[in-house]
């Protein structure tokens, strides 16, 4: 059975900028979002062969340096963070009751509300 | 004598009559007015030395007014202006008034023109603030706020003994620059850097920013780290140390940030990583790193205070701020999600936001400068915050897997504190002049360069590419509830650990020593018992009987030894 938060959208009483990113939604969206995005991200390296770039350092003067860097990083970060989670990740009581983690938020200082309420 | 009205003490004022008004909009309405006229009052001082107020034999400067104290004191009282707007439906008058005599503090120590001036605002801000968390009425807070009052307070007694040492070598209490070299001025560069949150004295932030109310952690956000960096940037600029600092606080705590659940300890942990940049420019010292890092600090409150308010929202609709139990909200939180993408742009340095007009300040700086390895790990960070603040957060909480919540918009009240700061932050990334005009040195700086922006562009499409793609294939840690070991297990798992073997250890050994000594005892006891116990030898005589006989062996003894 559907929890109160889980309840079916009611689409017509979404609010209205909600509806229109409801395409969002679509399967296909985020695929296209991807296309735009490696469209984009080839647009910005080949611009790097139209300027004249202001460097400081040699490495800079490579083209697409930055874009390389960029990618380099991110693999760097996933990698790392993957080994630091195999060695730090503990249970979510693991300092319990001396902790916020595991406790339910407060009701006093919220105001749940559904969508539609 | 005051020549001028100091602007923390319309903060006091204003906190001591909110108990006289009525627990109503009005009460929120006259907290809304403080930071309006403190800004007011901030915007028309002259630059100079006023308010000095003799104390015990020192003379105590509240008012030293300059362009570096301005910028922060605007920016203090534009922040606290913005988070009561967003804590407009709080009527919890222990944090009305904790958010005022917090902001206050943080003003004050701004402004402070000596080393026990700041000292009493430094406490002042540790001990308003938490308030904010202990407000949220929970053990998990409480315990939470006595980890961060311990440590602050810390950072307050060791700040005073820096003082007092510093007086003692030099005689003076004057707030200047310092040379690091001295027991003294390391004392007080410590207690600034406990505040800071330079790496491995950063716990308190994570630890304590995600347990404090929805509004708390708004008006946490602004004050305590950038009063710290006000104070580096007065009290130690140019000292080389802290390049190497900032690059470590700008790198390590990304890792967390990346593998943290709770949206709001990610933003704890980014929050981090900004400090690292601010603090680069410190080390780095030249006019165009301390224009950068007032700057970064201005912009930077205004944009964590959006993302902190949007997860807030959140927190304030759904009950929760973990990733993984959100996601799909941007279908009933438009608005929300919006906000907490221009906040995101602006922490990730996007053009036309406002974080690509400063943070450009302190990189470009450092890489003049020579320090290619720092400039290194800054535009990793730069790109990083993308797996944080700038795309983890609104994808999780607004994106990814729909959680099936359909939560209510946020209140319009947060709407508009939320729309406001968004404004400023887009409006600061499109002209940042008026900023640039505020900060402490009179440098011109193009921050719109083709170079600039193309190299940006390219550092941030190809790390959300980067990101987009190792999500999609997994390979990007999935969120998991958990906590994750930062080094506050250290004094929270550790060192307790340790205490309670050590504590058992000496009971055992005492157990076994008095085992050993009582075995002793009984058998002496048993002993005398045997020889002098009504069954004992020494008890087969009645005792007068044998005094006699021994009086008869000493007369006859003294007999024979006299006869003799």
């Amino acid at each position: 059975m559907a929890t109160p938060d889980e309840k079916k959208l009611d689409v017509d009483k979404l609010p209205w900028l909600g509806r229109k990113l409801l395409w969002l939604d679509h399967a296909k969206s985020a695929d296209r979002l991807i296309y735009g995005l490696i469209g984009a991200c080839a647009v910005l390296f080949l611009a790097d062969f139209f300027y004249k770039k202001k460097t400081y350092i040699d490495l800079e003067d490579v083209p697409g340096f930055y874009a390389i860097y960029a990618v380099g990083i991110c693999l760097v970060i996933v990698l790392c963070a993957r080994a630091m989670r195999a060695i730090l990740m503990r249970d979510e009581a693991y300092y319990a009751p001396k902790d916020v983690e595991i406790e339910v938020y407060p009701e006093h200082d919220m105001e749940r509300k559904n969508f539609d309420d | 004598m005051i020549d001028f009205f100091p602007p923390f003490l319309i903060f006091i004022l204003g906190a001591i009559a909110l108990p006289l008004i009525p627990n109503t909009s009005a009460r929120a309405a006259v907290s809304l007015i403080v930071p309006i006229i403190s800004a007011y009052l901030i915007w028309h001082l002259p630059t100079g030395i006023y308010g000095q107020v003799p104390l015990a034999g020192w003379e105590l400067t509240l008012l030293r007014v300059d362009k570096l104290a301005v910028v922060f004191g605007l920016v203090f009282s534009l922040a606290a202006f913005l988070a009561l707007i967003y804590a407009w439906h709080v009527r919890d008058l222990v944090q009305q008034v904790a958010a005022l005599l917090y902001a206050g503090s943080a003003i004050g120590a701004v402004f402070a023109g000596d080393l026990i001036t700041l000292f009493i605002f430094w406490e002042g801000t540790a001990i308003a603030s938490v308030f904010l968390i202990w407000a949220r009425k929970t053990e998990g807070a409480f315990h939470t706020g006595m980890r961060y009052l311990v440590i602050q307070i810390t950072s307050g007694v060791i700040l005073l003994g820096g003082v007092a040492l510093l007086y003692r070598e030099t005689g003076s209490i004057a707030f200047d620059k310092m040379t690091l070299g001295s027991l003294a001025t390391w004392m007080i560069f410590v207690a600034i850097g406990i505040k800071c949150a330079f790496p491995f004295l950063h716990n308190w932030l994570p630890d304590s920013y995600p347990a404090a109310t929805v509004t708390g952690t708004v008006i946490l956000s602004s004050f305590t780290t950038k009063l710290a960096v006000y104070a580096l940037a007065r009290g130690f600029p140019g000292t080389e140390i802290l390049i190497y600092i900032g690059a470590v606080m700008a790198l390590f705590p990304i890792f967390y940030a990346v593998i943290e659940n709770d949206l709001r300890r990610v933003l704890a942990y980014s929050l981090n990583i900004q400090l690292g940049f601010m603090v680069v420019g410190v080390g780095v010292g030249t006019e165009l790193a301390l224009n950068g890092t007032a700057a970064h600090a201005f912009v930077h409150i205004l944009y964590k205070s959006l993302l902190f308010m949007a997860v807030g929202a959140v927190l304030f609709r759904t009950g929760t701020s973990k990733a993984t139990d959100l996601g799909g909200l941007y279908k009933t939180m438009p608005l929300t999600m919006v906000f907490c993408l221009i906040g995101a742009a602006s922490s990730a340095a996007f053009p036309l936001f406002s974080g690509f007009v400063t943070k450009s300040l302190i990189l470009s700086d450092t890489v003049k400068e020579g320090h290619y390895i720092v400039w290194g790990i800054l535009l990793f960070a730069s790109a990083s915050v993308v797996f944080h603040s700038g795309v983890k957060v609104p994808y999780f909480a607004f994106f990814g897997a729909d959680s099936g919540k359909c939560p209510k918009e946020a209140p319009t009240h947060m709407l508009i504190a939320m729309g406001l700061t968004a404004f400023l932050c887009v409006g600061i990334g499109i002209f940042p002049a008026p900023l640039y005009a505020l900060l402490p040195f009179d440098v011109s700086y193009q921050s719109y360069t083709t170079t600039h922006v193309i190299t940006q562009l390219q550092l941030l499409f190809f790390a959300a590419l980067a990101f987009t793609l190792l999500l999609r294939r997994g390979i990007y840690p999935r969120e998991v509830k958990s906590i994750n070991l930062d080094t506050d297990w250290i004094y929270r798992r550790f060192l307790p650990g340790i205490l309670v073997r050590v504590n058992s250890t000496v009971s055992n050994l005492w157990m076994v020593a008095g085992w050993f000594v009582g075995r002793k005892l009984q058998r002496i006891v048993s002993g005398l018992y045997s020889s002098h116990g009504p069954e004992g030898r020494m008890a087969s005589v009645w005792p007068n009987g044998a005094m006699v006989l021994w009086i008869a062996v000493i007369l006859g003894a003294t007999l024979v030894v006299n006869f003799v």
